[in-house]
């Protein structure tokens, strides 16, 4: 499961939130969770750097929610972009629930891989629509 | 210079507020939503997210809808509610090339490795206004999208890909060359600290980017007209979403979304140093929130000039730097609303004293110019 993290991750920040809801409250009634830090908002400095030097620099800050929970003893940690306490707190259930050691709830992985499609074909979408302004301008002198 | 508070008038400024909310809403227009301001004034929300420093584009649609579309005082707001938040995390080193590409372009190469891809532009648009715009209905809006998804694509599909960098092929050929010069590549945030010129590179890159993007577009332009010695060429221009990684508490790399930025990369000539030396190209680099391409373009000339030595005011980085941060001219130039009742009255003061001293010097009476002077005209 830790391999395929960072994609969790982003369909966890990137699905339907209201689909997101409903999975964990569905989860809440099986399992104790206690929120340990509760959803606020905080900064993530943002770094970049140019294309030639590699010369590192701030580019800016991104106001980002996060939370802490434990599920059934499992410590998860919520993080997502934006002003989410929502879903800051589902995240960190999910997260404590996949990174648990134990057996993966079925409905996590479910849900992860349908919203996983979802937004692959959503993205594929949107970049067929892209495409459709690729250009191959002329020079004036041909044909 | 010192300054003198004032105080009263409490019950005047609670009015001139509640004027302003007044003058927003008296006209009793149907609220605009932050949604709606989201979904239909993107561009201006990425300006807002840029010039204030802060990602954060519901709360960029919330001040420009409580500031009646001012987007300086909306970038203002937002730095002052940035500085209310404790910092927690700091993202890994964003990855460009990762990038979801919604537009991308050369206007150095016609043909590059992925294609020039206009996306969304009004580049090729005539300005022309769009009367229908007027009476547009939610019914136009689906119709619209639902044509708009129904059309065929023109080709076959591609599956999603990131695209190469257009530098890669100057590279490969060795025709790019990295600026030497004395900046130091020390990594200066300078929120948290003073400062100082000649700034480190990275200071100068920080700065430009949370920059205003009328003051930077002024000074690239002027440098593009002769102020300076860079004449610069879209190398590439790319606009679309990067991922955004953070090392949580148990230091896993976590993603915690994407953001939207432009990106330019600046070709320009590298003036030879030495007779050793031969001709090359080298860079000035753009990077900013949102889709803004003025901005990010005017950053890497700016970026260039900077560093290309000489007495024009893009060369200079202090010059460039103080005068295009926009919170703090924007600032200044309106503090100049403020009572300045002392200082005035003391300018003024100072200018009887030394016209009275001047008008004793030659003999007259002193201020008050309706004073005849009897002595040099003969009754």
């Amino acid at each position: 499961m830790q391999a395929n993290q960072p994609d969790n991750d982003r369909v966890l920040c990137e699905c339907d939130l209201a689909s997101l809801q409903a999975l964990v409250e569905s989860l809440e009634t099986r399992h104790q969770i206690i929120v340990t830090r509760p959803p606020g908002v905080c900064l993530t400095m943002i770094r970049a750097e140019d294309s030639l030097e590699r010369q590192e620099f701030f580019l800016g800050e991104a106001l980002t929610s996060e939370c802490d929970v434990t599920v059934d003893g499992a410590v998860g940690h919520g993080l997502c972009l934006g002003d989410e306490p929502v879903r800051a707190y589902c995240i960190a259930v999910c997260d404590a629930l996949l990174h648990t050691g134990r057996d993966q709830p079925a409905e996590v992985n479910t849900f992860l891989e349908t919203h996983r499609s979802q937004l692959a074909a959503e993205e594929q979408r949107e970049f067929n629509h892209i495409l459709r302004s690729q250009v191959d301008f002329k020079l004036m002198e041909q044909d | 210079m010192g300054y003198v508070a004032i105080k009263g008038g409490e019950d005047a400024i609670a009015q001139s507020i509640r004027l302003v909310e007044y003058y927003r809403v008296r006209g009793r227009t149907a609220p605009v939503s932050i949604g709606q301001i989201q979904g239909q004034f993107r561009l201006l929300l990425d300006k807002i997210m840029g010039e204030a420093s802060l990602y954060a584009p519901e709360h960029a649609a919330l001040v420009l809808k409580q500031n009646e579309g001012d987007v300086f005082e909306s970038a203002f707001m937002l730095r002052a509610y940035r500085a209310t938040l404790q910092r927690r995390y700091t993202a890994e080193t964003l990855v460009t090339r990762e990038m979801f590409i919604r537009r991308r372009l050369s206007s150095a190469f016609r043909e590059i490795p992925g294609g020039q891809i206009l996306g969304p532009t009004r580049d090729y648009s005539q300005r022309l206004l769009d009367g229908r715009l007027a009476t547009e209905t939610l019914g136009h809006i689906e119709d619209f999208l639902a044509q708009f998804e129904a059309a065929a694509p023109g080709r076959p599909t591609v599956p999603v890909t990131t695209l190469p960098k257009v530098i890669d092929l100057l590279q490969a050929q060795g025709l790019l060359r990295e600026v030497d010069d004395d900046a130091s590549r020390r990594v200066v945030d300078v929120t948290r600290e003073a400062v100082k010129f000649p700034a480190p590179r990275s200071a100068a890159l920080q700065m430009l980017a949370r920059a205003e993007t009328g003051g930077l577009m002024a000074l690239a332009y002027s440098a593009q007209r002769g102020f300076g010695s860079t004449h610069a060429t879209v190398g590439e221009l790319r606009v679309g979403e990067v991922p955004v990684r953070v090392r949580d508490a148990r230091g896993r790399i976590r993603v915690v979304g994407r953001i939207r930025l432009t990106e330019a990369e600046m070709i320009s000539r590298l003036r030879v140093q030495r007779r050793d030396e031969s001709p090359a190209l080298s860079l000035g680099y753009g990077l900013c929130f949102g889709q803004n391409e003025t901005k990010a373009i005017a950053m890497g000339i700016l970026d260039r000039a900077m560093r290309s030595g000489g007495d024009a005011p893009c060369q200079s980085q202090e010059f460039v730097l103080y005068h295009t941060e926009g919170i703090e001219s924007y600032g200044f130039t309106n503090h100049l609303k403020l009572p300045h009742y002392v200082t005035f009255q003391s300018s003024l003061s100072n200018l009887r004293q030394a016209i009275e001293r001047k008008d004793r010097k030659r003999g007259q009476l002193g201020f008050g110019a309706a004073v005849v002077n009897t002595t040099s005209s003969p009754s």
